[in-house]
């Protein structure tokens, strides 16, 4: 056979005509005879030849087809053996995305568990143009309760934006309307929806300044990267960050760590698969749920008793710093920054006239009034001021201080010879307008640095000023003349300082507990969301000493107890807990009625909270701070407010007290 | 002598039936991954109509197996004429589909025109070498206009990468025809010089010195030497004139990018897609990352994933010993056919064969080639392997031709 082929004339044969001819007739179905001459016929010999065909042009062709394969193995084994290496690197840079996985923000509780802010889900109907039939409008339309014009509009702008991906058309989705879509989503191809994330408030108070609101992260200050945290790598835009209060301060331990899923992406940049299925991908971790020191009926009470007015209360735990309840009013509902502020709503908050943006009761500054009689006292038994007989030595008070003759120094009443305890109970200014005469204006600012005024207070408020406690230095500079009777109104907390609620709040936890000063506190503590650690709110000082005789403190606070059950204080006493407590009323500037002040600690024996309450422009202290913060005192003790007369005298005062209203032309 | 059916060989046909089965799972992983939604909805169901095509392919197979040879000789004519007029049908009444206007169609179902004319043309080819009267060289030149009228057409159509299978097709059945060797040598050099001049015109210099040594060693005729240099130099010329001059800037990026594709000036357009291609090769490996699970093909990133580019797929998935299985399986198939047209006896089908043998070869070469980025991007699908029915078609028609050939290889007289 491979004879036959090789070289030729493998068969030479002359067909007869005729067979040639019968054949024809035998074999062909066409219609047109062809004549068949398949052979080689040659002129010279006059024989039919096969094709010369020769084993070298087998040969030939064979290693023609070889050598094209060898080529083609050769450049295979070269992309894929030996440029393995860099040929999958670019596959990799084409294909692997690392995802972001963004862990749901932590949750905050209040200090008896009960949830204040977590999250809600948000449902985002999306559209992918490029899947989507349009003859299905009306019923996406329908479901999601707009006009058949606006799905076609917002599938133009998906379509101009990328047809193949997801592109979310429709925010803020009810829950209703989402599970009607997620029923129909058979039938509506190229719809899909996102659940995203958004803050809930589940509490009726408000706490608007200690929980704080969160926002989308800006440009600005994603290429600043100094104001967000260490590791900028975690924010991108349009992630949300806290803005103020808890949100802010504790924003690293709320957001935690986002977790990476690395995937391969298609070309149109959608996820395909998982990278080594999952092994390498990290979940997000260090997410932490906060909880709070604040009781929130505590929190829901103080708002609500500061209707109609403007001020501020804070009240702590004198054991622990730990902050029960913060107010600071007027405010605003937190669930306005959930969504998407709307610019007019941001407008009419920060230049609405009484700031409800600005936290007073970290930043409001104001003369103390007589709560700041106690202080006094304490720098002046300390300071040895009243003599070698102590807090047995007497000040003699005729209704006014000798200097001013009754024209500036003027008492509230004539109280004749008072110790130090009788003074602070009939808040005798006479008395303090002594002491202050008798000491040095150095020594009164290093005693109020001491306890916490002046300085910017140790704690985890986002906000605060440090508050103005003059010296000479102060007055120097700032006045052309002054004299002692500057510094003389000082003793019975008027004229040029200014103290904040929070400062005042904390020295009267100091006073409550003997004498230690806590570092205030929002947090009482954090837990891990995945192991359940739990950890300490950082950054916080240790307490420290006022380094005050006990024997003073116990004056004092004896004092201020007398304050509460016979003195101003006496019309808000707490039914059956003996309290003690200090009004006060500071001098308001211009023509404005004065400020209400008051701090109380509760209950005498065991002090539990301690608070501190400003009301301004309500009138003197026990008008409108002393019931509020006594009510306050009585709800954390109690649990509840008991009906009883004296809670319906607390109540009234409380309700009917209404700050002057903030115009031009009474400032 | 056994029964002519008894002949029947069957490694070519296991050869066909496991190629086929490495384009469908290719096809499947192609078309069927997780991103398969963001497929075009055709390219979809490309698995399942190939699965249908391959059907209608066996069916065709069986056919061609139990029709006598000579009745195609007896209806060569015909069949190449019928050929041409489908040519000029699509080309006047046609669809365009992917630059091409060479498909027709009847109601739903379509068939590309050009992938067809490739048997007729064939056949035609065949049957007019090996009914010569006279000398070999006398059916040279006709056999060429044979080849080169559809060629033609096929460009009006758009189609340059299948006019040249065409036209690489002369060669071939001159060297199975008895042309003389230094003919064909002489023709190939165009090619060759061609393609090394787009290498860099010192390249096709050197080369055009090798011609002149080895036509010299070959013939030791100066004239035969001359025509050799002549051939190269003016291939030379005319290409670097073309490449510098006549082709537009997009055309020369599309003939130059296979060098460099990672070249800026490539890379975001005609060079992407090589690149794309190389990555997946490379992140193949050795044992490739496995079927369904090769990143660049699941993710889309190279075109025509199901058609010309699926042997990316194979190298991506089944790594280089998965790709090299595929190379020597077409190894195979082309060598056993090559085999059939040395032992048919009757000319006209031993040049059926080896014709088929050197479509597939041209088809192989310039479809892996260009998947490997040796080659110029020139649309032309791999046999057995692509996405296609047409070409399913008209490669399982030329493979069944042979093999209907080596069935009745001993009945030589009843040809006459």
């Amino acid at each position: 056979m491979h004879l036959g082929l090789s070289l030729l004339i493998h068969f030479s044969y002359s067909p007869p005509r005729e067979q040639f001819g019968r054949s024809q007739r035998v074999i062909v179905l066409g219609w047109q005879p062809v004549p068949l001459e398949p052979l080689y016929y040659n002129l010279s010999d006059r024989k039919y030849y096969t094709i010369p065909l020769t084993d070298y042009r087998y040969w030939l062709f064979t290693s023609a087809i070889g050598g094209v394969l060898v080529i083609l193995s050769l450049q295979l084994f070269r992309l894929q053996i030996a440029e393995q290496q860099d040929l999958s690197s670019i596959a990799r840079g084409n294909a692997l995305r690392d995802i972001r996985i963004i862990p749901a923000r932590g949750s905050i509780y209040d200090r008896n568990g009960i949830p204040m802010v977590n999250n809600r889900p948000t449902y985002t109907i999306t559209l992918t143009p490029r899947n989507f039939d349009r003859a299905q409008i009306p019923l996406l339309a329908d479901h999601l309760g707009v006009e058949d014009s606006v799905v076609v509009l917002r599938l133009e702008e998906a379509q101009a934006w990328n047809p193949y991906r997801p592109s979310p058309s429709f925010s803020n989705v009810s829950f209703g309307r989402y599970a009607r879509i997620l029923e129909d989503a058979y039938r509506l191809k190229g719809v899909g929806w996102e659940v995203g994330q958004q803050r809930h408030y589940s509490t009726d108070a408000r706490a608007s300044h200690v929980l704080g609101y969160t926002g989308e992260i800006t440009k600005t200050e994603l290429s600043s990267g100094s104001f967000v945290s260490a590791d900028t790598a975690i924010y991108r835009q349009g992630d949300i960050l806290g803005r103020t209060g808890i949100e802010r301060g504790y924003e690293p331990w709320l957001r935690g760590v986002p977790g990476v899923a690395r995937r391969w992406i298609n070309v149109h940049g959608l996820e395909v698969m998982k990278y080594a299925q999952g092994q390498s991908d990290q979940p997000p971790r260090q997410v932490y749920d906060i909880h709070l020191a604040l009781d929130h009926r505590v929190q829901e009470l103080a708002e609500s008793l500061f209707v109609n007015k403007r001020g501020a209360a804070i009240a702590l735990d004198p054991k622990t710093g730990g902050i029960i309840a913060l107010v600071s009013k007027p405010d605003y509902p937190l669930e306005l920054f959930s969504g998407d502020l709307s610019p007019q709503v941001w407008q009419d908050l920060s230049n609405h006239p009484d700031t409800p943006l600005y936290n007073r009761a970290s930043m409001n500054l104001m003369p103390p009034g007589s709560t700041w009689k106690p202080f006094m006292a304490l720098l002046a038994l300390s300071e040895g001021l009243l003599g070698e007989r102590g807090e047995e030595a007497t000040i003699y008070c005729g209704g006014y201080h000798p200097i001013g003759r009754g024209r500036f120094f003027r008492c509230l009443g004539s109280h004749g010879h008072q110790t130090t305890l009788e003074a602070i109970k009939n808040s005798c200014n006479t008395f303090f307008f002594e002491l202050a005469a008798r000491m040095d204006l150095s020594v009164f600012k290093r005693y109020a640095n001491h306890f916490g005024f002046g300085v910017k207070t140790p704690t985890d408020l986002e906000e605060q000023t440090a508050g103005l406690i003059p010296d000479s230095a102060y007055f120097n500079k700032t006045r052309s003349y002054w004299s002692k009777s500057d510094v003389m109104n000082l003793g019975i907390g008027q004229g040029i300082m200014g103290v904040t609620p929070l400062q005042l709040a904390r020295y009267t936890a100091a006073l409550a507990n003997g004498g230690t000063l806590h570092a205030p506190r929002m947090v009482s503590y954090l837990v891990n969301t995945q192991t359940g650690e739990k950890i300490d709110p950082p950054g916080l000082p240790a307490p420290t000493s006022l380094g005050i005789d006990t024997a003073y403190v116990n004056l004092v606070r004896r004092g201020m107890r007398l304050v509460m059950e016979e003195g101003t204080g006496r019309a808000s006493q707490i039914p059956d807990i003996p309290s003690a407590g200090k009004t006060g009323t500071a001098q308001a500037p211009g023509n404005l009625r004065d400020h209400s002040v008051f701090i109380m600690f509760a209950p005498f024996d065991d002090p539990q909270i301690a608070l501190a309450v400003q009301c301004e422009n309500t009138g003197d202290g026990s008008r409108c701070a002393a019931p509020i913060g006594s009510l306050m005192a009585e709800q954390y003790i109690k649990g509840e407010i008991p009906t009883s007369w004296r809670t319906d005298v607390r109540m009234e005062r409380a309700l009917t007290a209404t700050s002057q209203p903030l115009s031009s032309e009474n400032q | 002598m056994r029964h002519w059916h008894k002949n029947l060989d069957f490694p070519t046909l296991l050869v066909w039936i496991a190629l086929c089965s490495c384009g469908l799972i290719a096809i499947y992983s192609a078309t069927h991954g997780d991103a398969q939604e963001y497929l075009l909805n055709t390219v979809q169901r490309n698995f399942q109509r190939q699965v249908t095509w391959l059907l209608i392919c066996t069916s065709a197979l069986l056919v061609i197996m139990l029709v006598p040879i000579r009745l195609f000789i007896r209806f060569t004519p015909w069949i190449y004429l019928a050929s041409l007029a489908l040519l000029i049908l699509a080309l006047v009444f046609g669809r365009e589909l992917n630059g091409a206007r060479s498909w027709i169609y009847f109601g739903p179902f379509g068939f590309q025109s050009s992938e067809l004319a490739k048997v007729g043309t064939l056949l035609m080819a065949a049957f007019m070498l090996s009914s010569r009267k006279g000398s070999a060289g006398s059916t040279a030149l006709p056999v060429v206009g044979v080849l080169v009228l559809p060629a033609i057409l096929i460009v009006l159509q758009n189609d340059l990468g299948t006019a040249l299978v065409f036209v690489g097709l002369i060669p071939i059945l001159w060297l199975w025809a008895g042309i003389r060797l230094r003919v064909i040598g002489l023709l190939i050099i165009f090619p060759i010089a061609g393609y090394l001049t787009i290498l860099g015109w010192t390249v096709a210099l050197g080369f055009t010195a090798v011609v002149g040594i080895i036509a010299w060693f070959t013939t030791r005729s100066p004239t035969w030497v001359a025509l050799g240099i002549l051939a190269s130099v003016i291939t030379l010329g005319v290409a670097s004139f073309a490449l510098n001059t006549v082709f537009k800037p997009h055309q020369v990026a599309r003939i130059e990018s296979f060098l460099n594709p990672e070249a800026d000036e490539y890379r975001a357009g005609v060079g992407f897609h090589l690149v794309q291609s190389k990555a997946a090769l490379g992140s193949g490996g050795w044992f490739g990352e496995g079927h369904m699970k090769g990143s660049q093909t699941q993710g889309r990133y190279i075109p025509e994933q199901s058609t010309d580019f699926v042997f990316s797929v194979i190298g991506e998935e089944w790594g280089f010993v998965g790709s090299i299985l595929v190379l020597l399986l077409f190894a195979i198939l082309m060598l056993r056919l090559v085999r059939l047209a040395r032992e048919i006896e009757h000319p006209f089908g031993s040049i059926v064969a080896a014709g088929a043998a050197g479509i597939f070869l041209i088809h192989i070469s310039v479809n892996i080639g260009m998947v490997l980025g040796l080659l110029p991007v020139i649309g032309i699908p791999l046999p057995f392997l692509s996405y296609g029915g047409s070409a399913l078609l008209t490669n399982t028609t030329l493979m069944g031709l042979a093999l209907a050939a080596y069935m009745r290889r001993s009945e030589f007289a009843l040809y006459i």
